[in-house]
This record gives structure tokens, C-alpha cells and sequence, in this order.
């Protein structure tokens, strides 16, 4: 059949019985597009293939709409008009089904949809997330991190997946379903029924090796690209400058410091082209970029140099991904390639921050699942600073009760520095014990509702009340802040903090509503999409908006102000230690510019596994996660 | 060109340089199989039909031969393409490497 449509992102084509009208093509009159629907690809590591892929050029089956697994049970044990397409409500979406649909090899693709449940579950993630990756004996029956994960995100599926979302859409396939084949179904394979085209044809096959491999012969008379390597950019931003001097051009390294990281993830990821990640990893990144914005105001620079200890915020990307992000910022750091690749020690640009340097890491990960308050502070090994730093969080606690989880280490970017360094006193706050309080970890569903975010327009007299996530995540902000200022100035906070819940209620917006938020409208002046960022690392060819607004949002909140913001400010000396940007003043004076400067900056974001060369794949000692490609998407 | 109306003789020396692949026609050796197929198929009435004259036995051994060598280069081929496209996927880098083309979603 001689059909041809170039859409991204509508692969789906009903193909429904002709009707006579003389008007239109037989084309348009037999097919219809689905449009918003959301595709599972497929992605490779050094030993697999996993996710979706139809047949080249789309793989096609008889509809078969389903309310429940016993009409699955019609197309696995009785259909004869196969392979069919069955149309699945999410809550079916269970390793268990997805098996049973594989081996009986009557299944040629497959449609999920809401069905407007709520689900008391849903993630695919492996009950251990990056088992190869993590220190060992951190995940196991005692403390099963993910319990209800399936696994179906590793699993290598032969046929396509589509993600439905628009229920209309949903309608529209079962009316066809209704009209032509539900009904004499023992009869279904003598007459026309009304079928499913799906496209998501993938490139790449077998693993990352190969298909890497075959992305780069140069004999290959039609060079094609295979598969890329996944990743985008860590971000990080120092509190106060690396370099210290009186003029803009004439600065000195500020040499012999400490640093305390305090770290959190970018990314999510999901079964399908769309992420959500309210709380894995928005409500981390909101409460280190308010911690960063709250620290800055409680620390002088004086303090800072006088106690030699600065303070990292660094934000790593690709985490999902066997912690490609921080693996790379590890082997940068060891390389002394951070902050900046190629200065020798003794530069008079900028310090060679080692991983010896760092004093102290504090990593914040999931925090929007908290029961009653209650967050958990793990560390594999007590030891002097932890311990220090631990009961410091529960000193401030701000009714939030922190309990210390010993010799217990959760997924995190701390399992790749205690993996090369086991010594290193490092903790993780989350709000889950001995397994996720987050559901939803790594799925679509990890959305607002998740976390219970309701935005309010304060700007419209609207109240933010005192039990909701973004008051929460500003007293989370608010504890760890002070312990850290204690942490460096070795007294304790006497001071009276005015935190900024508004800002955080505009943060949680930007990330989980509407990117053309006020802060994203105070870093920068481009406009947006307007659905909420993609937080899927993608790969490393393509500039993610997400990374760079918040990598904008970081340097505003650590920045200095310079003056009047005009067209001088970015006009100055180079500098390689900040950057110049005019931002807004604040959220409540976006029209008012000033000249930050800023130290914040972006390193690359992939795994060491592709920049090795002649790495050894099957030493499974970085991260290899690449995604096929798939140019001809499209029904 | 028609056979035809070419001369015994000459009948004789274009079957032969097509055998030995003659460098004058700028076929070189990787081409010559083809040529053997060729001459086998344009000199077959030439060789085993017409009536018979004094070249015909030299024309017929060239025949014979070119279809011969043929047949062999083709079994060769097959067997190759065969075993190659059964063991690309397991050969890894040394099969990818070895390919002017490799194809799309395939192990």
C-alpha cells in the first residue's frame, strides 16, 4: 500500500474500511492519524538491545481493544485474524501480560492509554536501579530500592509501543474497533477489519559496540548513523568565585580549598517519548537550586575564604543511565580536567578541583514522597563529618524529622565517588527509607499529582499553604543550608533566614507546568515551548533546553551583581572563571536588569565509555547506554 | 555486432579473446566470470548448432571452458554470499568491516 506521511510524532494510521465518497481519496478515506501519540525506542548498552521497534516500515495489525486481561485473552488464545494490536488501559501494562503478548507471537504492536485510572503503581525501572553501576551489596531484599518496578524498560521488546494520552483519540480507535471487528469474531478473518499501522522503525541492533561501530566506517559507502551516545551536560556552580582579585582581567586562582558538592540528578526517563519526573528529579534540583540561593545569602565571601572551604552545587545528568553524568565528571576530575580540561596544577587561571578536594558530599535525591515529615539521611560508612553533618540536620530540623539510615546507600551520583573512593564521607536525603515512597519512580505518572503541586498565583492574592510540597521542599532547602553555613563558619546559625516559598511555587512550575515561567523569563529572554521540558538525558548531539535553563536558574542564584545590567556587562574582558549575563532582578522585578556575574558553567555529560579510546566494552566499568536512531519515524 | 556475418576466423578470435579476458577490451580480472557467461551463451549455436567447420572445435572448447569457469566462479560466489550472510551478524567488527553497505535494524 502506497502510503507515505512525513509527521514526527503521528506514527499511527487507522486504516478503516472504505467508504464511498467519490470526494476524497481512497487514501484519506481508508487511513486516519493518530495524532499524540508517544513511542517506545529502543536503547543499547554494552551486552543489549532494549525497548521497541516495529518492522521496517511500520508493522501492521488488526485492533483488538481491551477492557480487561480477559480480552487479551481472546487475541493470545483464540483470535485467528492476527497478529493483532491489542488497545490496553495502563494498568495492564505488567511484565507479566507483556510476556504472555511476546511469546504468543500473535501480537504485532500495542496501544496504551489512561483509561482515567489512578494506578497505585507504575514504574519500570528494574527493582535495583543500575545494578552494575551502584557499590555493591547496596540493593537486595532488605532494602529493594524500586519493589514494584517491572523491569520492562530492559526489556527487548519485538514489537512497537505507543503511548496514547488523548482519550478522543482512544474513542476514535474503539468506535472503529466496534463498527468492524467486535463482532462475530470467530468470522474475523473474512472480512475487512479495521487495523493499526505502527512506525518506529530502529536503527541500531544488538549493542552499543556494534551499532557505535557501524556509525563510524569510514568504507561504508552510505554512512549512516546507528545509534548515539546518550548524554547532554552536567552543571555545576560554585558559591563563590575560584578565583579571587581585585580586577576582572587580573585574577588569581584560589588554590589548597575544600569544597563541599552538594549534589542532585537531571534526569528521568520513562517507557515512552515523554517524561514526567515530579519528584525523581525535580523536587532534588528545586531544593539545590533554593539551597544554593539561601546559602549565597547566609555566606559571605569572607567566610569562604577564610575557612578555605567553597562550596560545588553540581547537577549531573544521565544518572538514570548507570550515572553517566557523574562518572564523567569523576574521570574529568581525576584527569584534572575540572573545572576546565587541559590546565596544567600550577595555571594562574583557575584551581584543578581533584576528587580529594571534596570535603564533604551532600546529595539531595528524591524528596517529594515524604511520610509525615519524616526524611531518611543514608551513608555507607559513619564517620567523623557525616555523623557531624547528620546530627547538624537534625539540630535544624524545621519540623521535618531526619533519620540517619546507616551502611545504607540508595541509587544515587554518590554510589560512583564511593565506588572510586570509599572513604569519602558522603550522604543522601531522601524521602524513602528501605525502599521508594515514589511510586511512580521513572514513568510518566511521576507528575504533579505524584508529589500533590498545585500552583499558586501569589501574584492573584492566592495563599501557599503550609502543608504543601513546595513549603516542604523550602524547609528542606532551609535545614540543609544553615547546616552547611554551620558546616563552614564551625558555629552555629544564630541568624533569622527569610526563605522564599514564592520562588519555590514559581520553580516547581517552571519544571512541572510551564517553561515560560518568571524564572525562566528572569535568566533569559527566548521564548519556550510550552509543554513542560523533556527531563530525558537524549543524546549528546542535540542542546536540551532543560540543562541549559537550569543552568541559567543556578548562576542567577549563585551570582554576584556587577552593576546595572546593560549592553557592557557582556562586553567585558573574557574572564574564563564566570560569565556575564543580564538578568532580572527578581521574580517580582522582571523588568529590572542587572550584570551578574556567574560561576557557573557546564561540562560534558558522557560517559567515559565514548571518549576511551579502544575502551574495553565488556569491562562494564562506565556507563555505555546509547539510543538507536530512528530518521523515519513516521506512519 | 552480428556473428552472423562475421567471418570463421574471426568468429574464432573474438571467442578466444573473450575467454582469456584479452586486455585490449579493458575487462579486467574481477569481470571476467560475466565475460565467460557471455561468451558461453553468444557462441552456444555458434559452437554446438551450426554445422560444422574447421574453427568450430576451438570454438567449442572456448565455450566449454568459459561456461565451465563460470559455473565454478558462481558456486564460488553463492557459497561466499551464503556463508557471509549467515555469519555477519557472529563475525562482528571483521564482517562490519568488510561491508560497503550494512544494513538497517539488523544484528
Amino acid at each position: 500500500m502506497d502510503v507515505e506521511y512525513v509527521v514526527l510524532y503521528s506514527f499511527l494510521i487507522i486504516s478503516s474500511v472504505m467508504l464511498i465518497n467519490c470526494q476524497q481519496r481512497t487514501k484519506e478515506k481508508m487511513y486516519d492519524k493518530i495524532d499524540a501519540a508517544n513511542g517506545c525506542y529502543r536503547r543499547l548498552n554494552a551486552t543489549h538491545q532494549i525497548g521497541c521497534t516495529s518492522k521496517r516500515g511500520g508493522s501492521t495489525g488488526v485492533i483488538h481493544y481491551c477492557r480487561d486481561s480477559s480480552d487479551l485473552d481472546f487475541v493470545i488464545n483464540v483470535g485467528t485474524a492476527g497478529p493483532y494490536v491489542p488497545v490496553l488501559p495502563t494498568k495492564l501494562f505488567i511484565a507479566e501480560i507483556i510476556e504472555k503478548l511476546i511469546t504468543s507471537q500473535k501480537v504485532s504492536g500495542l496501544i496504551l492509554h489512561p483509561n482515567n485510572e489512578t494506578l497505585d503503581y507504575f514504574t519500570h525501572e528494574n527493582q535495583c536501579p543500575n545494578p552494575l553501576t551502584s557499590v555493591e551489596n547496596t540493593c537486595g531484599s532488605d532494602s529493594l530500592w524500586n519493589p514494584h518496578g517491572t523491569g520492562l524498560l530492559y526489556r527487548d521488546i519485538p514489537f512497537p509501543i505507543f503511548y496514547v494520552e488523548s482519550e478522543d483519540e482512544i474513542t476514535k480507535i474503539r468506535k472503529c474497533f466496534d463498527k468492524f471487528n467486535n463482532f462475530d469474531r470467530d468470522n474475523q478473518k473474512d472480512r475487512s477489519l479495521c487495523s493499526l499501522e505502527l512506525k518506529s522503525f530502529m536503527y541500531a541492533t544488538t549493542n552499543s559496540q556494534t551499532c557505535r561501530r557501524r556509525s563510524n566506517i569510514v568504507t561504508n559507502l552510505n554512512p549512516i548513523t546507528f545509534c548515539d551516545p546518550l548524554g547532554d551536560n552536567n552543571i555545576w556552580a560554585a558559591l563563590y568565585p575560584l578565583v579571587e582579585g581585585p580586577q576582572r582581567n587580573e585574577t588569581e586562582p584560589v588554590r589548597d580549598f575544600k569544597y563541599i558538592v552538594i549534589a542532585a540528578r537531571m534526569d528521568t526517563t520513562s517507557m515512552f517519548e515523554k517524561t514526567a519526573g515530579a519528584n525523581s528529579p525535580v523536587t532534588g534540583i528545586i531544593t539545590l537550586l533554593h539551597t544554593a540561593k539561601l546559602l549565597k545569602s547566609l555566606l559571605k565571601q569572607e567566610d569562604v575564604l577564610k575557612a578555605k572551604t567553597n562550596v560545588l552545587f553540581i547537577l549531573f545528568n544521565g544518572e538514570t543511565y548507570d550515572y553517566l553524568g557523574s562518572q564523567r565528571m569523576l574521570y574529568d576530575m581525576e584527569n584534572g580536567n575540572f573545572p576546565v580540561k587541559g590546565l596544567s596544577d600550577d595555571n594562574n587561571i583557575l584551581p584543578v578541583i581533584r576528587p580529594e578536594n571534596i570535603s564533604l558530599f551532600i546529595e539531595l535525591s528524591q524528596l517529594g514522597n515524604s511520610k509525615d515529615n519524616n526524611l531518611y539521611v543514608h551513608y555507607l560508612k559513619s564517620n567523623a563529618e557525616v555523623d557531624n553533618f547528620s546530627s547538624k540536620l537534625q539540630l535544624n530540623n524545621n519540623n521535618i524529622q531526619f533519620h540517619d539510615v546507616p551502611t545504607s546507600l540508595p541509587p544515587s551520583s554518590l554510589n560512583t565517588f564511593l565506588k572510586h573512593n570509599p572513604g569519602l564521607p558522603g550522604l543522601v536525603i531522601s524521602d524513602h527509607e528501605k525502599s521508594y515512597t515514589n511510586l511512580f519512580y521513572n514513568s510518566i505518572y511521576d507528575n504533579s499529582s505524584n508529589i500533590e503541586y498545585q500552583y499558586y498565583n501569589v501574584t492573584k492574592g492566592q495563599e501557599i499553604p503550609k502543608n504543601s510540597i513546595q513549603q516542604f521542599i523550602t524547609n528542606v532547602s532551609e535545614v540543609v543550608a544553615k547546616s552547611v553555613y554551620e558546616e563552614i563558619m564551625a558555629v552555629n546559625y544564630t541568624g533569622n533566614l527569610v526563605s522564599n516559598v514564592e520562588l519555590v511555587n514559581e520553580l516547581f512550575h517552571c519544571y512541572l507546568e510551564d517553561p515560560n515561567c518568571k524564572v525562566h523569563s528572569a535568566t533569559q529572554k527566548g521564548k519556550l515551548p510550552k509543554a513542560p521540558l523533556s527531563l530525558y538525558v537524549g543524546v549528546d548531539r542535540v542542546a536540551h533546553y532543560i540543562s541549559t535553563m537550569t543552568s541559567l536558574t543556578l548562576g542567577w542564584f549563585t551570582g554576584d551583581v556587577e552593576g546595572e545590567g546593560n549592553i557592557n556587562c557582556t562586553n567585558k574582558p573574557k574572564n574564563y572563571a564566570f560569565r556575564y549575563y543580564n538578568m532580572s532582578k527578581s521574580i517580582d522585578e522582571l523588568t529590572v536588569t542587572l550584570c551578574f556575574k556567574i560561576t557557573m558553567n557546564l561540562t560534558e555529560a558522557k560517559s567515559p565509555a565514548f571518549i576511551i579510546e579502544d575502551y574495553d566494552w565488556s569491562s562494564g566499568l562506565y556507563s555505555s547506554w546509547t539510543e538507536s536512531v530512528w530518521v523515519d519515524m513516521g506512519g | 555486432m552480428d556473428l552472423a556475418k562475421l567471418p570463421n576466423e574471426k568468429k574464432l578470435n573474438l571467442c578466444k579473446r573473450y575467454f582469456k579476458g584479452n586486455h585490449s577490451h579493458k575487462m579486467g580480472c574481477a569481470l571476467l566470470p560475466f565475460v565467460w557467461t557471455v561468451n558461453a551463451v553468444w557462441f552456444y549455436n555458434e559452437a554446438f548448432r551450426k554445422p560444422e567447420y574447421e574453427e568450430q572445435k576451438h570454438i567449442r572448447k572456448y565455450v566449454v571452458y568459459s561456461a565451465l569457469g563460470s559455473a565454478v566462479w558462481f558456486a564460488v560466489l553463492v557459497t561466499w554470499v551464503t556463508i557471509f550472510q549467515l555469519n555477519r551478524a557472529s563475525w562482528g567488527a571483521f564482517a562490519d568491516h568488510i561491508s560497503f553497505i550494512i544494513p538497517v535494524g539488523t544484528p
